[in-house]
């Protein structure tokens, strides 16, 4: 069993948690139900520990790739919450210049390759990161997010095996959050233990607690050991829930209400860091609810600037499709 | 359909059959050619002239890097990569497992982060199952990062039928000219092979560079010094007064071959060799055909939603005016190639079909 962690450290995860579950908040309490939001967002709430154990285990020059459900990695390796709201909210200051929105979020300042809302596409694009990190010995490895449905896919499968085969530094993220849409694993996977897909490709692998950001944290930096010094992939299942839709608009007919209910009351990343913070490091809960309110004062002015920003002139659209010769 | 000989015109499929697996050590590397009005020439395969531009380019620059099924240790199922590896090491040229949807999402993170990968993918019918890579990340990627990423990749693939039935055969350059952030060229001779395909290396753009397997074997003229021939030029191969024929890949060979047998019937074609189809120079084309007034566009691809299509549409928008007679398309008949010769010679158009198009463009068929 690992051992706790540094009371600064968890303090730093446990913000970093809070800074995502406002920003998704703001979104699906404020923004989306204003008509402010087009088409499909995603949204990360109840799997904050994941991500965030994640990233705050990579080194500033690895890669980071997502999925659809990427706000939340998009910002806790780095990106300035103001640009990603402005992506979203398809604006001019917008990450992306409000070409791609909350399904395609890029930030190379932060080597946030993106995300990537093809199931299982950014599979073999981070291998090839990989192969070049081992090509050019640039010592960064590429960490890559898919869910439980991407494990389904040839593209996982396939990159699975030649990461193994070439020993790639490729460091793949499992969040199985037990649903694909609306598909639970065990109506999708033959093996429901997905950690067990890595034995078939000889690939070094550990399950974890989703919901706990100091387990995640501590999976997380014993599987970028192996990957970077043994050049290598590794396949770190977290076993998460979204407490939230597939979507904004999805409706949930297909699981139970009391579930959410449930593992929200149980399990949430953020209660458990605060008890762990409260009970175990001393913290007071007045310097709880002091974080609480500056990261949140944060957010809602992060909003703000991104409502401020105004909408990408048409003309842009034409823009960005090709490189210029060199 | 494999071409017949035209080695006057730069065409792959010369008399000389020379041994297409000539060793590599003599692709020819930075030599000046002899005049710059007339560059030296000299005879090799067209597997030979992509093997040459390969060569090259990895010599010029260690990002660059080939990755496909069969391409190492066995050369390639057309010899186009062979003693790449031994010459380079495993490091550069890969053999990989049968993984299109890797290969092809590999090389886009590969070029992600400066390396210039070159991918195989044997037949173009296989572009399917690398496609969702290749259409709906290596092309859009960029456009959706808002400009800051670069995916400077090469696909290589071969169409064609020569032989091998519908899921070998196909000629598929529609599917890819219809993706914005893609470029598409489709080389028919060995200068081209190799100068294109240089230029799709260097690109720092996603290219695509379909070959057509019934030239690989085939010689022809490559200039003796390293030349790069530009994507989005195209060439006017003979000139003539009467009708446009207007192709690409192996059917540009057929056209120049259509073209003499019109000349003996007293109908001067103008042959133009599009090479690029994306970006593809219509300007070039529209040119001609307000000299000719006549337009036939022929390819081995399915005529209906082929690219012939959209060459006809941009003349029919953009020079109206000049036509004297209806543009023609040639192409393959609405079917899946067949396998039994005479069934794929029906299906698949060739010189008689050109000819029989330009003559009824010019009211003598």
């Amino acid at each position: 069993m690992a051992e706790r962690l540094p009371t600064e450290q968890l303090l730093g995860l446990y913000e970093d948690m809070l800074r995502v579950r406002f920003f998704e908040e703001k979104i699906d309490q404020e923004l989306f139900p204003a008509g402010l939001i087009r088409g499909l967002t995603h949204l990360y709430i109840g799997q904050e520990a994941t991500g965030v154990g994640v990233i705050r285990a990579l080194e500033p020059q690895d890669y980071v790739l997502s999925t659809h459900r990427g706000h939340g990695h998009c910002l806790t390796r780095g990106s300035d919450p103001a640009r990603i709201y402005a992506e979203i909210l398809g604006r001019r200051d917008g990450l992306c210049r409000g070409k791609g929105g909350s399904m395609h979020l890029c930030d190379m300042s932060t080597n946030f390759v993106g995300a990537n809302p093809v199931v299982g596409a950014d599979i073999p694009i981070a291998a090839g990161l990989a192969l070049a990190c081992k090509y050019l010995e640039s010592g960064a490895i590429a960490a890559v997010f898919f869910g439980d449905g991407a494990m389904n896919t040839g593209a996982f499968h396939e990159s699975a095996n030649l990461a193994a085969l070439w020993k790639l530094p490729v460091f793949l993220i499992c969040e199985n959050n037990r649903y694909a849409i609306s598909v639970s694993v065990e109506r999708a996977s033959a093996v429901t233990d997905l950690a067990n897909r890595a034995c078939a490709y000889g690939i070094w692998h550990e399950t974890v607690d989703g919901m706990n950001v100091s387990a995640v944290y501590d999976a997380a930096r014993r599987a970028v050991e192996v990957c970077r010094s043994h050049q290598q992939p590794v396949l770190l299942v977290a076993n998460t829930y979204r407490f939230v839709g597939h979507y904004t608009k999805d409706t949930l007919r297909y699981r139970p209400p009391e579930e959410a209910r449930d593992m929200f009351r149980e399990h949430d990343p953020i209660h458990r860091a605060e008890r762990d913070l409260a009970d175990n490091c001393g913290l007071p809960m007045e310097a709880l609810i002091g974080i609480r309110e500056r990261v949140k004062r944060e957010i809602d002015d992060a909003a703000a600037a991104a409502l401020k920003s105004p909408p990408p002139p048409a003309e842009w659209a034409l823009e960005d499709v090709y490189a210029a010769d060199a | 359909m494999p071409p017949t000989p035209d080695d006057r015109r730069g065409y792959a499929g010369a008399a000389s059959r020379g041994d297409p697996d000539r060793p590599e050590d003599r692709a020819p590397t930075g030599e000046a050619p002899a005049s710059p009005a007339a560059p030296a020439m000299r005879e090799v395969a067209y597997a030979l002239a992509v093997r040459t531009a390969l060569r090259e380019e990895m010599l010029r620059d260690q990002r660059v890097i080939v990755m496909g099924e069969d391409i190492g240790l066995y050369g390639g199922v057309y010899g186009a990569t062979r003693g790449l590896q031994r010459e380079f090491g495993e490091q550069r040229v890969r053999d990989t497992p049968i993984s299109e949807a890797a290969i092809a999402g590999m090389c886009i993170g590969a070029a992600i982060s400066g390396m210039r990968p070159v991918a195989e993918i044997m037949y173009c019918d296989f572009l399917s199952i690398a496609l969702d890579a290749i259409a709906n990340n290596a092309a859009k990627l960029r456009y959706m990062s808002g400009g800051q990423l670069s995916i400077p990749m090469v696909i290589r693939t071969a169409a064609g039928g020569h032989g091998y039935a519908a899921q070998h055969s196909q000629s598929l350059e529609a599917w890819v000219t219809h993706i914005p952030g893609l470029k598409v060229v489709t080389p028919g001779t060995c200068a081209d092979a190799r100068g294109l395909l240089k230029s799709a290396i260097r690109d720092p753009n996603p290219v695509v560079v379909i070959e057509h397997k019934a030239l690989y074997q085939t010689t022809g003229p490559m200039p003796a010094a390293e030349t790069l021939e530009p994507i989005g030029v195209a060439k006017v191969t003979r000139e003539g007064a009467d009708v446009t024929l207007v192709s690409w890949s192996a059917m540009a060979g057929i056209c120049l071959e259509a073209a003499q047998e019109l000349a003996a019937q007293g109908i001067e074609a103008e042959v133009i060799d599009l090479r690029s189809l994306l970006p593809a120079d219509f300007d070039t084309v529209l040119g001609s055909v307000r000299k000719t007034g006549r337009l036939v566009v022929a390819h081995e691809a399915v005529s209906y939603g082929g690219f012939g299509a959209e060459v006809v549409a941009q003349l029919a928008e953009r020079a109206w005016g000049s036509l004297k007679a209806a543009p023609t398309r040639v192409g393959a008949r609405f079917a899946p190639v067949p396998f039994a010769e005479p069934m794929e010679e029906y299906v698949l158009p060739g010189k008689k079909e050109v000819i029989e198009a330009a003559q009824r463009c010019v009211g003598t068929g």
